[in-house]
């Protein structure tokens, strides 16, 4: 595997004393299958670190393990400084939010976030206290004595976030905590979450499969895929340059072309002649993100310097309306690119059966090695 | 609940078929009001003869108390085994979790009659026939089966990430347990209560192998009474079996709520 921006997939370097929860060689096996495979991980204090994958990446077992609730194979999780792998989990001072919110449906709202206090045997008054200020916190001081099943799901989930975050955990874990709301809420819950956590400064892993939340609320995100890593980066790391072509396509859209690179920073598909950044060889992969690339005039000369600029032919098969985008449906020789472009009222400049070409910059071109 | 779409046949239908399923306990009604001395129908006279005749029949009213501590001491038995047995079944899934489930529910599955003799055999050569303890086991055997299918059903059905969170939140196994799985078990263990009691209350095979001459439960007295006489006081012990039958299943309703209970 090729890495041709070398600015992606190393960690953030940080020292021993800034790491707050670290995971060293974590490992869940099932029988012969692999959950979750080596998996090392240092989360800095005060981070919020997305574990980002499709489902079955192991990226929630990692979590459970994290909080106790599973056993882990292999691999030792540290807590500033301590081994907790064999820690049973009522010890191990974790707040968890549950997919399901998991509230206790016999106990009012005000019991379900004073049972955390009331297992760490917190004086009454001071129970009623704390119990008030999360409640204020998550905007639900009106409903401290309505069951769990008399709130909406948004509620819900803010009264899980207040019984998790009462306890003042040492770590804030959330198990896609939001894929049960309708997207507006989810917006509003999004900013919620990474306001509350940056004002509390806690240290919090947050497990998702959807892109948009991981790259718009968490300091680092962590790409995994069939129990193992693909890549750690920030979230502008983890777009502009991705490690894998896994990353690439699952982190934002992207289109695919194969070609064969010459070895002098050029690379054929077809018959038209594409300039890449480094210097590949041997079979590639090419992708490039639907908005980065312009549709041209295929009549048209050149925008810019071939230097710069990439350009290939196809015809325009299908013109998509999806509201704030149009998307071009273009074929290149057999392969189907999509452009998009911003929406006019609706209007698209261009017809379907239209002969049309394609324009990107050099930069914006990812190419990945195709194997042997 | 769904709209309400039933049609007129379908309605008069159901109430042909109820008609037909409930006839014979309604009948009891008035013949327990008979003023004849033989069970006939329709009566030709009125009374409240067998209601007094019943009060003064002190084997039939002691046979009731057996009945009813039988049923309780039963009951209590039962689910405090049943209770943890269903949790490390559901919950702690050992190797030996399903062999475990089906060797106790078993009994559900053997005809009551060859279990009924196969007590008898065994508490004959221990000396346990016509006691209260040998009533007690014999009933056990066939009420935990029934108590143990209805509280593995319910924790099956429960989240464990409820419990989950409650470990998390720093609750030891034992306290999440009493806090939140017994809790959210309560719809399964009021059932399980009530099944408990009806059956043990209304067994009669087994517990025919068991009664002694000093000792007996109500089906098993109305049973010989019926044997030896035809008079109407089998119907007004009857009655007071249909309203302590209904009482129970109110409370259950009234709690619960019949259908959460009993349909799953």
């Amino acid at each position: 595997m090729m890495h041709q921006k070398i600015l992606s997939g190393t960690p953030t370097a940080s020292t021993d004393s800034d790491v707050h929860l670290r995971l060293d060689g974590l490992t869940k096996r099932y029988g012969d299958s692999v959950a979750v495979a080596a998996l090392d991980l240092a989360v800095p204090k005060g981070e919020l670190v997305a574990l980002l994958g499709p489902s079955g990446c192991g990226k929630t077992t990692t979590l459970r393990m994290v909080a106790g609730l599973i056993t882990p194979s292999d691999g030792r999780i540290i807590v500033g400084g301590s081994d907790i792998t064999t820690t049973p989990t009522y010890k191990r001072d974790m707040g968890l939010v549950f997919q399901s919110y998991a509230l206790f449906p016999h106990m009012t709202v005000a019991k379900n976030v004073a049972f955390g206090l009331e297992m760490r045997s917190v004086p009454k008054h001071e129970i009623e206290k704390r119990v008030k200020e999360a409640l204020a916190m998550v905007r639900l001081e009106a409903l401290s004595e309505r069951k769990p099943r008399e709130l909406s799901g948004g509620q819900q989930q803010r009264v899980a976030l207040a019984r998790a975050l009462v306890i003042r955990p040492s770590i804030l874990l959330l198990d896609e905590p939001l894929s049960n709301l309708d997207a507006k809420l989810r917006d509003e819950m999004r900013t919620e979450i990474r306001d509350i956590q940056q004002s509390l400064g806690i240290t919090a892993v947050f497990v998702t499969h959807d892109q948009v939340e991981a790259l718009s609320m968490c300091d680092k995100v962590v790409v995994m895929k069939g129990g193992k890593l693909e890549q750690i980066g920030s979230p502008i790391d983890v777009y502009e340059a991705p490690a894998t072509p896994f990353v690439a396509s699952f982190v934002g859209r992207t289109n695919r072309l194969e070609g064969s690179a010459n070895g002098d920073g050029t690379v054929i598909i077809g018959t038209a002649v594409l300039r890449v950044p480094g210097r590949p060889g041997g079979k590639v992969e090419i992708l490039v993100r639907p908005h980065r690339i312009k549709l041209v005039d295929a009549n048209a000369s050149p925008e810019g310097s071939a230097e710069r600029f990439n350009r290939l032919a196809g015809t325009l098969t299908r013109v998509t309306f999806v509201g704030d985008l149009l998307q071009y449906h273009v074929d290149v020789a057999g392969t189907e690119v999509i452009v998009e472009a911003a929406s006019d009222h609706g209007r698209g400049f261009w017809k379907a059966g239209a002969p049309v070409a394609l324009s990107w910059r050099v930069e914006d071109t990812m190419v990945f090695g195709r194997g042997a | 609940m769904e709209t309400n779409t039933t049609s007129l046949p379908m309605k008069v239908l159901v109430a042909v078929l109820f008609l037909f399923l409930l006839a014979p306990v309604i009948l009891v009604v008035p013949i327990s009001f008979s003023g004849e001395q033989v069970l006939s129908f329709p009566p030709a006279s009125w009374s409240f003869r067998w209601y007094t005749a019943l009060l003064n029949n002190s084997a039939m009213i002691s046979a009731f108390w057996t009945s009813l501590l039988l049923g309780a001491i039963v009951t209590v038995i039962s689910l405090a085994a049943a209770i943890p047995a269903a949790y490390v079944i559901v919950r702690m899934r050992t190797a030996g979790s399903g062999f475990l489930y089906n060797f106790f529910t078993a009994p559900l599955l053997l005809p009551t009659i060859v279990l009924g003799l196969a007590i008898l055999i065994v508490f004959a050569s221990i000396g346990f026939l016509g006691t209260f303890s040998g009533l007690v086991i014999g009933h056990l055997v066939i009420t935990m089966p029934y108590a143990l299918r209805v509280l593995a059903t319910t924790l099956g059905n429960l989240p464990l990430a409820c419990e989950e969170a409650a470990s998390t939140l720093g609750g030891r196994p034992i306290t999440v347990f009493r806090r939140v799985t017994l809790p959210m078990m309560a719809p399964g263990i009021v059932a399980a209560t009530a099944l408990c009691f009806l059956v043990s209350f209304d067994e009669v095979v087994i517990t025919l192998f068991l009664t002694g001459p000093r000792l007996s439960t109500l089906p098993v007295q109305l049973f010989h009474h019926v044997e030896s006489r035809a008079d109407p006081l089998v119907a007004s012990v009857s009655v007071l079996l249909i309203f302590l039958t209904l009482a129970v299943v109110m409370i259950v309703d009234r709690t619960v709520g019949l259908s959460k209970t009993f349909v799953k």
